[in-house]
């Protein structure tokens, strides 16, 4: 058989195969997801995941080539019959297929997904939107709740704590300054605000105001999915491991009840 | 100029020294830079900036004394009597050592620099080594217990990152087998810059040093970027990290001028651009990148350094807190090309000498090494998607994506060549062929962190670290010990064991993809990065990680153990065993001797194997030398 077919037919399988795997574990590479914008990034990694199989397969394929089809003989020394130094078709569906695969991925989902993901910031997109103001400083996290009058929230331990409704969309303003120094508000490093769960981060910089957007759609919270959980993911000095704070995604019946209960405590 | 009469420029001649030195010149070395330290030191911190109760050390005057510390040091190790005093005509005492002591001081001659760099190269990567094996010890449990403070788990991990990709992932490939290999495959006797290059060498030990040291001044959380705002409330062993950055950066940099003018100027007759070896074309890429982005880092470092010890507040909120990040990550990711580039580079170098075939696609091979090159300096910003502004993002992104087309010419280039190929299996082979498989799965998982949405989600995870040790070690280092294998008969005129450089490299195989290929797990599972404890769900695999992690520890001691051993004392081999083409393999490999009594003359393809006709010419000798 001609090494080119044999080639072929083995990637056709082998990529077969790649893509019978990407269709079962394809959906779950972020092990668990709570939000619809992780979804969107799911669905970016397997749609690539499925476009990349058959061009790792080939390169694969080749290496393992390389030491059986093309082994060289036990004591021969001469040199390959086959010499030739370009092959006009191969290297013109080579860079054909590289350039077109990167200006897919560019397209979708690369500004396919970010596209989504800005039309979150749009007004007529943040009609009902829960506002969470949240301050990140060395080393703790600080949830307000300026719509209801809430301020830092904490569990019944008087941890920092997050609790969000279910299925309404989050606006999380993310600020990092000191807010027991009033007087020096400048003072705070880069922090990263981070649900794993919510599949998305944002840093948060001193002297800046970013937002980020989320919906929660699965409830749960830290005990029973440690996923679902505030992380700081930038190094902010020696107490960055520890800045996290625990979180829970609740029905909106319980999220009001919740509220009344902060309101209570902080007036009490 | 007739090599051997000029002081501090030749070759040491193997007659018993006239003059004996007063000390080693490491000894000197020491000396100088140790009163040159106090000196310094004292003259600021006790009379020109004398602080609150009287410190002997303060943040300026470390600062100045650490410089002054650099000045002394290689000048008393030799540059002082090598090359100072002569480039103002005063005569030298300076007589080069030979044996063994060559190696312990100034050098001018390119063979012994680049064994010098590749031992300092080994030497911290077996230090950052340490250090990785010490994160992964404190990893094996989701609390603190081998570090009783996280700022020293901190500090560990940016001990590791510094020393791994300043003197290792810059250094090994360029300045080890670029000063030692680039003057012999252009068919010169020395370099352009002999000189300089004997003096930038004695930076990595310097800066090496300084960074493993920096716990002396204090815990730095920082990691290896030098982080602002955080390094500017950091305790002071950021210093060190800043002054040992610029150590080493200022070594490359010289390197790279010093290999660039080298090939530019110091090619034999008839080696044009187009006849150039590829590694050549590695080295003077990744230098162009080296030119172009250390300046740019150093005046970063420069910056950082004064924002402490002035005190300015460039990078606070007062300032402009990513200013920092984004100078840094400026040069940041051209770093890694600079890591990457030369490791490509071999590849192509050594696949046509073990398949026996013809380079294909040659051109192919230079213009992707150009491109990656030019492409570098537009892709950083893909660091900062998660803090960058949101208009940004998609130009970013896309270069991103566009820099694999590049890259993806030294898979065509390799895949060419070994079609229908007579493909000999060896170590050097074998760990070129591991070096693709895992550069591969760097590069595609780096299609998934061009992708916005993606990135937010694995950015700062053990995603990304899994990422880039793909790249660098499954790149760079595995290439590199394949070129160490490659290289060794030429290095030593030994070979080594076949059976242990394949187990070896198997070894080395199984325990890497083991190690990192789970940290992409981990990083999708949400295991943040900079974290000594961590919650307790991602204990297991971690501990089972850091296991495959010591393997690979105790894998890469094996080769260096093995390399040392054939150095020694391998079985003595022919001067060409692969019967490659390249120029170096006819070049001697005698320290005492110049690369070549007559300087050849180049007249065919290096990479050409489809006949046996000679690719250069040597005259003299009584008669002409066919390779």
């Amino acid at each position: 058989m001609p090494d080119f077919l044999l080639f072929f037919i083995l990637w056709v399988v082998f990529s077969a195969l790649g893509e019978w795997a990407v269709n079962i574990w394809g959906s779950h590479v972020y092990y668990f997801i709570a939000s619809t914008q992780a979804v969107d990034g799911v669905n970016a990694t397997d749609f690539i995941l499925r476009v990349l199989i058959p061009l790792f397969v080939f390169v694969m394929l080749m290496l393992i080539f390389a030491m059986t089809k093309f082994r060289r003989k036990e004591g021969d020394t001469s040199s390959s019959a086959h010499q030739f130094k370009t092959n006009k078709v191969y290297i013109t569906t080579w860079i054909t297929i590289t350039v077109i695969v990167n200006f897919m991925f560019l397209l979708h989902p690369t500004a396919s997904a970010t596209e989504a993901m800005f039309n979150q910031y749009l007004p007529q997109n943040n009609k009902n939107v829960l506002i969470v103001d949240v301050v990140a400083r060395q080393w703790q996290w600080y949830f307000n709740y300026p719509q209801y009058g809430v301020q830092n929230t904490v569990d019944t331990n008087g941890n920092a704590f997050l609790e969000l409704p279910v299925n309404r969309k989050v606006e999380f303003v993310l600020r990092s300054y000191d807010p027991n120094h009033t007087y020096d508000t400048q003072v705070d490093v880069i922090h990263s605000f981070w649900i794993p769960a919510f599949g998305m981060k944002e840093d948060i910089i001193p002297g800046e105001t970013r937002t980020m957007y989320i919906t929660p759609t699965v409830m749960t919270n830290t005990t029973s999915n440690p996923m679902l959980r505030v992380q700081c993911a930038e190094v902010c000095g020696p107490g960055h491991p520890y800045m996290e704070a625990n979180a829970s995604v609740v029905s909106s019946n319980s999220f009001n009840q919740w509220i009344a209960q902060q309101k209570k405590n902080q007036n009490s | 100029m007739s090599i051997g009469t000029e002081p501090g420029i030749g070759y040491g001649t193997e007659k018993p020294l006239v003059l004996k030195k007063s000390m080693p010149p490491i000894m000197k070395g020491i000396i100088w830079g140790g009163v040159g330290f106090l000196l310094a030191n004292g003259i600021v911190s006790l009379l020109l900036d004398p602080q609150p109760g009287h410190p002997f050390i303060t943040e300026p005057s470390v600062t100045v004394g650490w410089v002054v510390l650099m000045i002394g040091w290689v000048l008393g190790v030799g540059a002082w009597e090598g090359a100072v005093k002569p480039a103002f005509g005063r005569t030298s005492n300076w007589v080069a050592a030979v044996g063994w002591r060559r190696f312990f001081e100034y050098s001018t001659d390119h063979k012994v620099i680049g064994i010098q760099y590749l031992v300092s190269s080994a030497g911290g990567f077996f230090i950052a080594g340490l250090a990785a094996m010490m994160m992964r010890l404190q990893l094996m449990s989701d609390r603190m217990w081998l570090f009783p403070y996280p700022g020293q788990y901190l500090t560990t991990v940016g001990i590791h990152g510094t020393i791994m990709m300043f003197s290792v992932g810059t250094v090994a490939l360029v300045g080890g087998l670029g000063n030692y290999l680039i003057p012999m495959m252009i068919g010169s006797n020395s370099s352009a810059f002999p000189r300089m290059s004997g003096i930038s060498v004695w930076l990595v030990p310097l800066g090496i040093f300084t960074v493993a040291f920096s716990p002396l001044l204090g815990y730095w959380t920082t990691g290896w970027r030098g982080y602002e705002p955080l390094a500017q409330q950091d305790p002071s062993g950021i210093l060190f990290y800043y002054l040992g950055v610029f150590a080493l950066t200022l070594s490359s940099l010289l390197v790279a001028l010093n290999l660039t003018a080298t090939i530019v100027f110091k090619r034999a007759p008839g080696l044009t651009w187009k006849r150039l070896p590829m590694f050549a074309w590695g080295i003077i890429t990744v230098s162009l990148l080296n030119i172009i982005w250390l300046p740019e880092i150093e005046i970063t470092f420069l910056l950082g350094i004064l924002s402490r010890i002035v005190p300015f507040p460039f990078f606070t909120a007062t300032g402009s807190p990513l200013t920092y990040l984004e100078l840094f990550w400026l040069f940041g990711h051209p770093e890694v090309y600079i890591v990457v580039v030369p490791a490509l580079a071999l590849w192509q170098e050594i696949l046509p000498v073990m398949t026996r075939k013809s380079l294909f696609a040659r051109e192919f091979g230079v213009i992707g090494l150009i491109f990656v090159m030019m492409l570098s300096g537009l892709v950083w910003a893909h660091h900062m998607f998660t803090n960058m502004r949101n208009s940004e993002i998609l130009p970013f992104s896309f270069f991103t994506e566009m820099i694999s087309i590049p890259t993806a010419f030294s898979y065509l280039v390799a895949i060419g060549t070994i079609w229908r190929g007579k493909f000999r299996i060896n170590a050097p082979s074998l760990l070129i062929l591991m070096s693709m498989f895992n550069f591969m799965i760097g590069g595609m998982t780096g299609v998934f962190l061009a992708d916005p949405v993606i990135n937010l989600q694995v950015h700062d995870t053990f995603f990304v670290v899994g990422h880039f040790h793909y790249t660098i070690i499954g790149g760079m280092v595995f290439s590199w010990i394949a070129a160490m294998y490659y290289w060794l008969p030429k290095f030593s005129g030994r070979m080594y064991n076949e059976k242990a450089g394949i187990i070896g490299a198997i070894w080395i195989f199984i325990a890497f993809n083991m190690t990192f290929g789970q940290f992409f797990l981990l990083g999708l599972h949400g295991m943040n990065r900079w974290v000594p404890v961590y919650p307790s769900y991602l204990q297991p695999m971690n501990f089972e990680t850091s296991i495959f992690a010591f393997l690979l520890g105790l894998g890469f001691l094996f080769h260096l153990i093995h390399i040392w051993w054939a150095m020694k004392a391998g079985p003595k081999t022919e001067k060409n065993p692969w019967k490659s083409k390249t120029l170096e393999w006819m070049s001697s490999r005698n320290l005492a001797q110049p690369n070549f009594n007559e300087l050849p003359e180049v007249v065919g393809n290096f990479y050409a194997y489809e006949n046996d006709e000679p690719v250069a010419v040597i005259p003299g000798e009584g008669g002409v030398e066919i390779v």
